[in-house]
């Protein structure tokens, strides 16, 4: 044999692996549509506000919005009337010529477009107080009535309203550095938000004639300006939630006499609004980290629910660096509160309900509370606020600053399914979590729904999870954990399998996404929980999380801060990941396609006779070379299975012991299986290949295979595998862990389930 | 006073006043097509509260499910009530499926269905209204497994049909 064709069977043995590449005939040049491909494109430039390690940048900057405000709420007329002068400081380098406040109480008034960009259809069947309010009402009057705007000397200061935004001119513009105080007299009709809805309002109780209110953006409030937007000043159109400054507030409330109430921030007055006995309780209540006291009881609530007092009481709350203000009142209100030690502060948890609540909320409420801040803490930061109230609103489930309402309401007879309760507990550990993000970690509600829903959403999972811990007198006791329906990877199958024309990105506007609560809650926090626990693992996710909320707290992020950051504090490239999951609606589908066994021969196989033929190259001629043989294929013999690694293998032994050394030939290892197994992706998210490989001898390795083995062929790999045991079959994501659309092609030989079907059938039949 | 809760909700809350979170509304129908027996195996989970509320709405307003109470003829109005929000098509055709029964897991209750003398599937069409008539924000997953071939839609009132074709 000459030294060409010696070196061209060396060329084609090195290319024995690589695919033969078919050329169509109208061949095409392609841009770069590799899925590793970083995100220059979609990614703005890094500047001196926002860095390219995704912290705040050295010229970073936000605006101060203070508020002092007087509010009176009238609970005979259910209205609400308030005067509140806000102080402004323009901290960004330009000049302001005007304001944007927002008014998004006015989403409710008569003249909102709204209800006019819903479609709609004839129901088929309709409750007639349904179709009543449907077809023959007129809307209620709802909506704020702005009475003045004026500067500090009082005088009337230009406006004008756009719907739910009101431009407030500048009597000279706003320089750097600049404070502007003004004020705004307004009052509204407050809405019955079981009937009505909305994310504030009151609920009507019929029997004994009370409202409880729970009360928020129910203000004129700032809008954002910033680095990225400008002026944040997208209307409220009902859905994305809002975008709003940091700032200091003072306010006074005054509400009839016998009502109880809370709110954001310090209560400054407590001695005065409290009862004698009620202030002990609540010294006691300060000292109890294991159980909630009761400020006060049921039997008292049930006393104050006949009083309909007619004097009243300003309750004065001072809250610091809070980005809204909100309340709750009622003269119905169960009150009861515990400590729980966050670093080395205490913290009160708090919840307010009415009797409607029980037995459910006396129960779990508080202790929801105070496990969610101790999980939420180790995930993030310490709880900086002193408090954390969570008061139950039938079908409510919102978040202020310090406060936020939950649903879950027992039967009138106290029972409750477990439905009610996990709704319940779940609800209270998402809506407290949003003090969290975004509350703190001050992400744009208006443009981002997924910036807090999804990171809230994946860290009320893990929190979901330490409180079933914790306390698992919580759970029922079929369930050995939490039941979360949002996080674990299988839960987001169905959405991200279902009509692609239902679907939309995460990184849409959360207007304009199908499926809301999967597109912005479940895609999200499961893409999260599986880059936690799949493809980063906990110990690099969690410090990068950590990293993340501790840059932006008390700062306004966007998801670009977040995507960087993440990579930034852990070395792990990250835009494919950024870009399948949450710049498209590819889904996961990963399977096992083919696998084929081989053993050693020393005898050409049919590959090496098909070249030997062509060219005429004779078997002498041949160098030693060592030949894999398919299990099955012509060229194999089933004295192979019996034989060894080397005794297949005559220059494969020669070679071993001409070069190795006795010592060294000990510790060679001899693999005597040889595997080509072939791994297919009809989806197009790229992700790890996790494989467990089981063998004959009942034991079983989990291998995974990154997910930049996808790099050069988004379709279809294939692994060689030599081991020194037999596979007896193999499976793909055998946990479920990365959420695999279709597990029909993830195990080889293919695997047939068994269903309940014909159990029951038999049951029922016979 | 239940019913009317739940019947207010779905009649005034358009998805503006969606909260922060809300309750889930989900059905889950699994369809397996067993070859050998020419068989499509039907099982649909609805929560109780709301598969009642929807029976209630519809049939008679004192229809329960479970335990002690449970309406002794529920199960017709169960039947008539998934006939009628439930449409299969197979090869093109309707088809009829017979009702096996349904049992109550706590807050679930699992419907069994059969269509029988199947010989071959083709095409598979499956339309699911179930709870669309009451709850807005409902979403009925299908999932298939018909000729190896796995599946999972969800589906939604804008979009209640699916249909997979095997050819
Ligand atoms: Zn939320």
């Amino acid at each position: 044999m000459n030294k060409f064709s010696y070196f061209c069977l060396s060329f084609l043995l090195m290319s024995f692996a690589i695919h033969a590449q078919e050329q169509s005939a109208a061949k095409k040049g392609h841009t770069n549509t590799n899925k590793f491909k970083q995100l220059y494109d979609e990614f703005s430039t890094p500047n001196m506000f926002r860095s390219a390690s995704g912290a705040p940048g050295p010229a970073y900057y936000q605006q101060q919005a203070d508020y002092e405000m007087d509010i009176v709420l009238d609970d005979k007329n259910a209205k609400i009337s308030g005067f509140e002068t806000i102080t402004y400081t323009n901290n960004s380098p330009d000049e302001l010529k005007y304001l944007w406040v927002q008014l998004d109480q006015n989403q409710r008034a008569k003249d909102s477009k709204s209800p006019l960009i819903e479609t709609s259809g004839v129901a088929p069947v309709m409750f007639p107080n349904a179709f009543t309010k449907e077809y023959m009402q007129e809307p209620l009057e709802r909506g704020f009535n702005i009475l003045e705007v004026k500067d500090e000397s009082g005088n009337p200061l230009q406006h004008m309203i756009n719907r739910t935004m009101m431009r407030v001119e500048l009597p000279k513009p706003m320089k750097t550095g600049d404070k502007f105080t003004f004020s705004i007299k307004w009052w509204y009709n407050i809405n019955d938000h079981v009937m009505e809805g909305g994310r504030s309002g009151y609920e009507y109780f019929p029997k004994d004639g009370n409202r409880a209110y729970v009360i928020a953006q129910f203000f004129p409030r700032m809008a954002v300006y910033s680095d990225v937007e400008g002026w944040q000043n997208s209307q409220f159109w009902g859905r994305d939630e809002f975008a709003l400054p940091f700032g200091d507030y003072e306010v006074n409330i005054t509400v009839p006499a016998d009502h109880i109430l809370d709110g954001t921030g310090e209560l400054t007055n407590r001695k005065e609004v409290y009862t004698k006995t009620m202030m002990e309780r609540y010294e006691a209540a300060k000292k109890s980290f294991d159980k909630p006291v009761l400020i006060v009881t049921q039997d008292e609530a049930e006393a104050a629910e006949k009083g309909f007092s007619e004097a009243t009481k300003t309750w004065k709350l001072k809250a610091e660096n809070v980005r809204d203000f909100g309340f709750a009142t009622s003269r119905k209100f169960i009150l009861d509160m515990m400590a729980v030690k966050i670093g080395d502060k205490d913290v009160m948890a708090v919840s307010m309900y009415p009797k409607e609540g029980n037995p459910l909320w006396e129960e779990w409420s508080t202790r929801a509370v105070a496990s969610t801040l101790e999980s939420y803490s180790r995930m993030t930061f310490d709880y900086p606020y002193h408090k954390a109230i969570s008061v139950h609103a039938k079908q409510q489930g919102m978040e202020y600053p310090m406060i936020c309402w939950n649903y879950g309401r027992p039967n009138e007879d106290g029972t409750y399914s477990d439905r009610v309760k996990y709704g319940m507990m779940g609800v209270i550990i998402h809506e407290v979590g949003h003090n969290f993000f975004p509350m703190i970690v001050n992400s744009d509600e208006r443009q981002w729904t997924w910036m807090d829903e999804g990171l809230n959403t994946f860290v009320q999972y893990v929190a979901e999870q330490d409180f079933g811990e914790k306390y698992p007198a919580a759970l029922s006791p079929e369930d050995k954990h939490f039941p979360s329906d949002r996080g674990p990877a299988k839960m987001i199958v169905p959405y991200m399998g279902g009509d692609q024309d239902f679907i939309a990105p995460i990184m849409t506007k959360g207007l304009n996404t199908y499926q809301f609560g999967n597109n912005a809650y479940g895609k999200p926090a499961t893409a999260l929980n599986i880059l936690r626990e799949t493809v980063m693992g906990r110990e690099l996710f969690d410090y990068a999380f950590k990293e993340y909320a501790n840059r932006w707290k008390f700062k306004h992020p966007t998801p670009e801060d977040f995507f960087r950051t993440m990579e930034d504090a852990s070395a792990f490239d990250l835009d494919w990941y950024w870009r399948g999951w949450f710049y498209t609606t590819d889904w996961v589908d990963i399977g096992v396609k083919d696998v084929k066994k081989y053993y050693v021969s020393d005898e050409p196989n049919a590959y090496m006779k098909k070249i030997m033929e062509e060219r005429g190259i004779k078997k002498k001629q041949l160098k030693p070379l060592v030949y894999l043989v398919e299990e099955g294929s012509e060229d194999f013999k089933a004295s192979m299975k019996k034989k060894s690694l080397l005794e297949n293998s005559k220059p494969l032994q020669d070679y071993i012991m001409d070069n190795f050394s006795p010592e060294e030939r000990k510790s060679i290892k001899e693999p005597k299986y040889f595997y080509n197994v072939t791994f297919e992706k009809p989806g197009g998210l790229v992700m790890p290949i996790i494989v467990k490989y089981n063998y004959t001898d009942g034991t079983s390795k989990e291998v995974t295979y990154p997910a930049q083995i996808w790099r050069l062929n988004d379709n279809e790999v294939s692994k060689a595998i030599a081991s020194d045991k037999e596979i007896a079959s193999i499976e793909i994501d055998p946990n479920e862990e990365t959420a695999d659309i279709d597990t029909s092609n993830n195990s080889w030989p293919r695997k047939t389930e068994q269903n309940d079907f014909d159990q029951f059938k038999e049951k029922i039949q016979g | 006073m239940k019913l009317v809760k739940i019947l207010l909700l779905v009649c005034t809350l358009s998805f503006f006043s969606f909260s922060a979170v809300h309750e889930y509304y989900i059905s889950l129908t699994q369809i397996e097509y067993v070859a050998n027996k020419k068989s499509v195996q039907i099982i649909s989970r609805l929560f109780v509260d709301d598969f009642e509320n929807a029976l209630r709405a519809r049939y008679r307003e004192d229809l329960t499910f479970g335990g002690q109470e449970e309406t002794e003829n529920i199960d017709e109005y169960v039947e008539r009530y998934i006939k009628d929000k439930l449409t299969i098509k197979i090869n093109g055709t309707k088809a009829n499926f017979t009702y096996i029964g349904k049992e109550s897991d706590i807050d679930i209750v699992k419907c069994y269905l059969e269509i029988e003398g199947v010989e071959r599937i083709d095409s598979f069409e499956v339309t699911n209204k179930l709870l669309f008539d009451l709850i807005e924000e409902q979403q009925n997953i299908v999932k298939t497994k018909i000729n190896s071939n796995q599946k999972s839609v969800i589906l939604i009132p804008q979009k209640d049909t699916a249909v997979l074709k095997f050819n």
